[in-house]
Parts: C-alpha cells; structure tokens; sequence
C-alpha cells in the first residue's frame, strides 16, 4: 500500500475525523437496510405496523418464517433455485472452459474462427423478442433446462478463462499429447486443475447471477412449476392477488392472525439474501481475482 | 507444413491440398468434435435470435410459418415514431442514462479517492467490502427493501415523524416526480462500491516515486490528492466515461420494471421496458423485435463510436 510522504497537518486531521464519519455513514447506509428487514422479518407483523423498530425485534416470533416454509412453498422454490445455481454453474463452467481450452491450443485451425464467432456474441444479440420466440419454438418454455442451456457457453468466460489459460506453458499440455492423452483428458486432468482460481473466479460470478436471475424465470416459466426463490419474492411484492389469497388463507388459521404482507416479504427477502451473505467472505476471496483478470483481458 | 515436414515429399495440385486439409482435420478431429457442440449452440442461441430479427419486416403470427406472414417492409419501424409515446420513453430513456452517467459517474470516483485517504488498511478492507455487498444482491430484494423503508409505514417516514421533521409521511413510491431521483439513488446504493473498485485499483498504480517527489516538492496530503493521484488516474476516468456513453440508451431494466409501478409510467418506461410490455404482454411480436433491433442498432454505432473515440484520446479500447 501507499506508503506516507507526508506529516499530517492540523487540517489534515480535522478531514481525517470527517473522512472516517463519512464512511462510517456510508457503511451503515449500506447494511441498515438488510439489518432493518432482518429485524422486521422476526418481529410480528402486527405489531411492527405501530412503528418504532429501529434496531431490536420487539415482539419476538419466527412465525413469518414458518408461515412461508409451510403455505408459501418457499421450501420448493429454495430446491429449484439451489438446483439451478449447481446445474448452472457446473455446466456453464465446464463448457465455457472447454471452449476456452480448445481456442488456446495453438495449432488448432479452427481456433480463430470460434473466437470470433463467439466474441461478436458480446457486442450484438437478437434482442428480447426473437430469443423469446426462439425458446418458443425450441419447447424450451415451462422447462428446467431453460435455466441452464441458454449460458452454457459464455464468450465473457471464455475470454476470462483463456486470457488466464495463455499464461499456463504449452510443454504440459503437449507432452501429455505425445504420451497419448486425449483432448478432452488434457482440458479434465491437466488444464483444469491449474485454473482453479479462475474458474472460482468465475463460478461466483455464475453463481450469484444464477441466484439472483428472475427475468427469465418470468418469461419462460411463467406457470409457476419452476419458480425460484427470488420470483417468489417478486410475486409477494407486486402481485396483489396473490398476496390477498394469502392473506386469505393466513386468516382462516388460528394463531397466523399477527402476519402482515410486510412481515411476510422481510422474511422472505432474508431468505432471498442469506445465501448471498453467507458466502460473502468465501466470494470476497475470489472475485478480486476475477476483475483483475478481466482487467488485462488483451 | 508440419505434415510436409513429416511426410518429406510435397503434394502439389488440388488433390494435394485436398489431403493436407484432409489430414490436418484428422489430426485435429478431436478438437473440432468437441468445437462441434460449441458451434451447434453459438448458432442456435446467439445467432439464431439475430436471424429472428427478419421477423420485424413479417406480420408475424406466432404458430404460422414465416412465408405464411405478410412481408410489411419497414411498417413497423415507421409506426414506432408516430406512436405518442415515442419522444417520452426516449426523454425517460436519455434522462435516467445520463443521471448515471453524471451522478452515478462521479460518485465511484469521488469515493475511491476518499477511501484512499484512509489510513487505517484494516479499516479500508472493511468499508470497501460492505460498500459492494449490495451489488450482490438481486434487484427484487433491493426493490423489497426500498418499498419497506420508504413505505408510508417504513422505518424512513417513522424516524422522520418522531424526530417532528415531517408530520405526514413523506410519499416517495409510485409518485411520477420523485421516479427518477429514487431509481438513480438505488443504483447509486447498489453499485458505487463495485465502481470505485476500478478506480481504487487504478490508484494503487500510480507511480510511487510521484508521491515522493511531491514530497520533496513540498506538496500536502491534499496538493497530492489533486496534483498526482487525480492526473494519475485520469486515463482510467476518461475511458469509463466515453465507454458510459456507448451504453446510452440501455437505461436499465430490472428496476424500472420491479420499482416503477402503474403510476409513474410516464417517467419509468425506457425502451427496453416498452419493448417488453408491446412485445412480450401485448404480444406484438414484430413491432417489439423492430424497436429492439433499431435500439441495439443504435447502441451498437455508439458503442463502435465511442471505442474508436477513446482509442484515439486514451489509447484503450475495449474492442
């Protein structure tokens, strides 16, 4: 880090003083609002509706959770969208890297070609309506694979992959080669396992967008059969017939009376966020790494 | 050549050639088996929605085949300029981008050069790792958070009524006028911390030797924030800035539909949602595909623009 040229004057420490308020503010502006929906999700929502919860649940209850888990079908929802995380970003993983390997083999006469192909990919798309029609015709709509097919190749991968797969020395691939190894067994047991930090890098970013994708699950599965997570959430925010038929059903039992729709959507929102801030520090680990590498792309 | 090199004897004529492609494909057939399945979906899933753009020169009907549909030439492209909407999602669309490209612009840079003044590494780690944590988080959960803290009921309006600076609550959702201040605010919450990254990494490397000699040169902690590390990162500023201009006309999308609500249409709808609503709820498939190909048109010249642009004045492109 910066080292310090220079004796801090008395002005010097009056913005010092301001500086760290500053960020002090900054980082409570950043938190509070998960913290004030982490405390409202644990307090009954009847009461919370009288205001004055800052800080403390008032009156305590895991009601608003065990309501979702048990009418809501969240328990489903946190199944499909687990499952799309992990299918997602094995795949996309896997091939995105396979595609990055067989472009940096260096003789290979298709290499250039493929590069391209797929870098035009970044800069111009169909756009919203031919890919839906697309999916349509494809019977892809209503389906899991939706979640997945759709990003298994990624060229922003691929370019992050290979940019790393560059710096690695050509003699282990090729003397794997002359011992007779095929392609694919060079890119699994010898390729692969020295990318690791890359393809952490890049397996949070698939994963947290995986997570926190919502548009596609409207669009292509709009029956609700493969809702996730965070769909869920939206249909508790926007959806006032949903939220009333809820509402309905939370009456007609005993001892649900104390719920609210805002009680219910902080729960829900924690549920939605807790994965994410989890896996924070695990991330904070690796997607350094990723920006960096996307930094020097050539 | 390699094969030549092998083989010793050089095979001239077509055949020749024939066989040398012949065997170089042999050699690499491994490698095009596995390029095959790449191929097979970069054709279908990227470039098969481009091909879908002939659509918007169709009255297309799903279920019909393409030359069962009336070919209408440019019809749609046309009738999206005398629509009476057309100039307010184009305001709202130009609007919303520059309010990031100004405030939202700024604001990263302004941040990273605070938090390089912190002395304390620990401390700087700390902030900076809670200033990107909401860029990880979904546009749901954060549109779930603004509707409960800014609600009538929300903890915003309570403290604010307690502490006698309102007596009503402030009504800050669904009102027209306010849209576009809260969306630029929430993409301010949820992204300054992930912008600053590139500046502070921009920062660390400015040249250390600099510092020194504005040391000799007697210059304070301040002369140096404004004199080394700002012309440092200058270069870093500026690319940012003509590539923001590239992405002018994708004003957002997530939020105008999760944050936007019946009432502030007039100041939320951008293009891409007003492509969504004609195109996907209204189902006028081809006039939505032409408005998205004319926007990503658009958007594609300005990027190409702009990257050539900063070549010339910063020397980088992304390109």
């Amino acid at each position: 880090m910066r080292a310090v040229y220079v004796k801090n004057t008395t002005a010097g420490r009056i913005f010092d003083f301001f500086n760290i308020a500053f960020m002090i503010i900054l980082a409570f502006v950043m938190l509070y609002p998960f913290w004030n929906q982490f405390i409202l999700s644990l307090n009954e929502g009847k009461d919370a509706t009288r205001g004055g919860l800052y800080f403390w649940p008032r009156a305590f209850t895991w009601d608003n959770y065990t309501y979702m888990f048990n009418k809501g079908n969240l328990g489903k929802g946190a199944i499909i969208s687990v499952l799309r995380v992990v299918v997602g970003t094995v795949t996309t993983l896997f091939c995105s890297g396979l595609l990055a390997y067989i472009t940096t083999v260096k003789w290979y006469s298709g290499r250039r070609f493929t590069r391209v192909l797929f870098l035009i990919t970044l800069y111009f798309s169909g756009g919203l309506i031919p890919t839906y029609l697309l999916f349509n015709q494809l019977h892809l709509m209503e389906t899991f694979t939706v979640y997945w097919l759709p990003g298994l190749f990624s060229a922003y991968y691929m370019l992050l992959i290979s940019s790393y797969m560059y710096n690695l020395p050509e003699a282990l691939s090729e003397s794997a080669r002359i011992d007779g190894a095929g392609e694919l067994r060079i890119y699994v047991q010898i390729i692969a396992p020295m990318c690791i930090p890359v393809f952490a890098a890049v397996a949070v970013f698939s994963a947290v967008s995986h997570w926190n994708s919502w548009f596609d699950v409207m669009l292509y599965n709009s029956s609700g059969k493969w809702d996730t997570l965070q769909v869920y959430l939206r249909k508790i925010l926007l959806d006032v017939e949903q939220m009333s038929k809820l509402m309905d059903e939370q009456r007609q039992i005993e001892g649900m009376r104390k719920l609210t729709s805002a009680s219910i959507r902080a729960a829900t929102t924690v549920i939605v966020t807790l994965p994410i801030i989890l896996s924070y520090p695990f991330m904070q680990k690796y997607f350094m790494s990723g920006i960096t590498i996307g930094a020097v792309k050539e | 050549m390699e094969i030549q090199a092998k083989t010793g004897i050089k095979q001239s004529g077509f055949k020749g050639r024939l066989s040398r492609i012949g065997k170089r494909f042999y050699r690499e057939r491994e490698l095009w088996t596995i390029n095959f399945f790449a191929l097979a979906w970069v054709l279908i899933f990227a470039y098969g929605p481009m091909y879908g753009i002939i659509y918007s020169f169709y009255n297309y009907i799903p279920g019909r085949s393409l030359s069962h549909s009336k070919f209408v030439g440019l019809k749609y492209y046309i009738e999206f300029f005398t629509l009476p909407d057309v100039w307010l999602i184009i305001r709202n669309t130009l609007v919303i981008s520059s309010l990031g490209l100004t405030i939202g612009f700024i604001a990263p840079i302004i941040l990273a050069l605070l938090m390089n003044e912190i002395r304390n590494i620990k401390f700087k780690r700390l902030i900076q790792t809670i200033t990107y944590l909401p860029h990880f988080v979904s546009w749901i959960v954060v549109a779930s958070i603004i509707f409960t803290l800014l609600g009538s009921e929300g903890a915003i309006n309570d403290a604010l009524m307690k502490m006698g600076i309102i007596h009503e609550p402030l009504k800050i959702l669904g009102e027209g006028e306010y849209f576009w201040a809260l969306l630029t605010s929430a993409n301010l919450w949820k992204g300054i911390g992930w912008a600053s990254i590139i500046y502070i990494a921009a920062i660390a490397g400015v040249d250390q030797e600099l510092y020194q000699a504005g040391a000799v040169d007697g210059l304070g902690r301040f002369g140096m924030a404004w004199h080394i590390t700002l012309p440092g990162i200058r270069s870093t500023v500026l690319l940012l800035f003509i590539l923001g201009i590239g992405t002018l006309l994708n004003a957002g999308f997530e939020q105008q539909l999760l944050l936007g609500t019946p009432t502030t249409r007039d100041y939320h709808e951008v293009i891409d949602t007003y492509v969504y609503r004609y195109g996907i709820q209204q189902g006028r498939y081809s006039f939505a595909t032409a408005v998205g190909f004319m926007s990503s048109v658009l958007g594609l010249v300005l990027v190409l623009i702009t990257n050539k642009f900063s070549k010339k004045l910063t020397g980088m492109s992304i390109i």
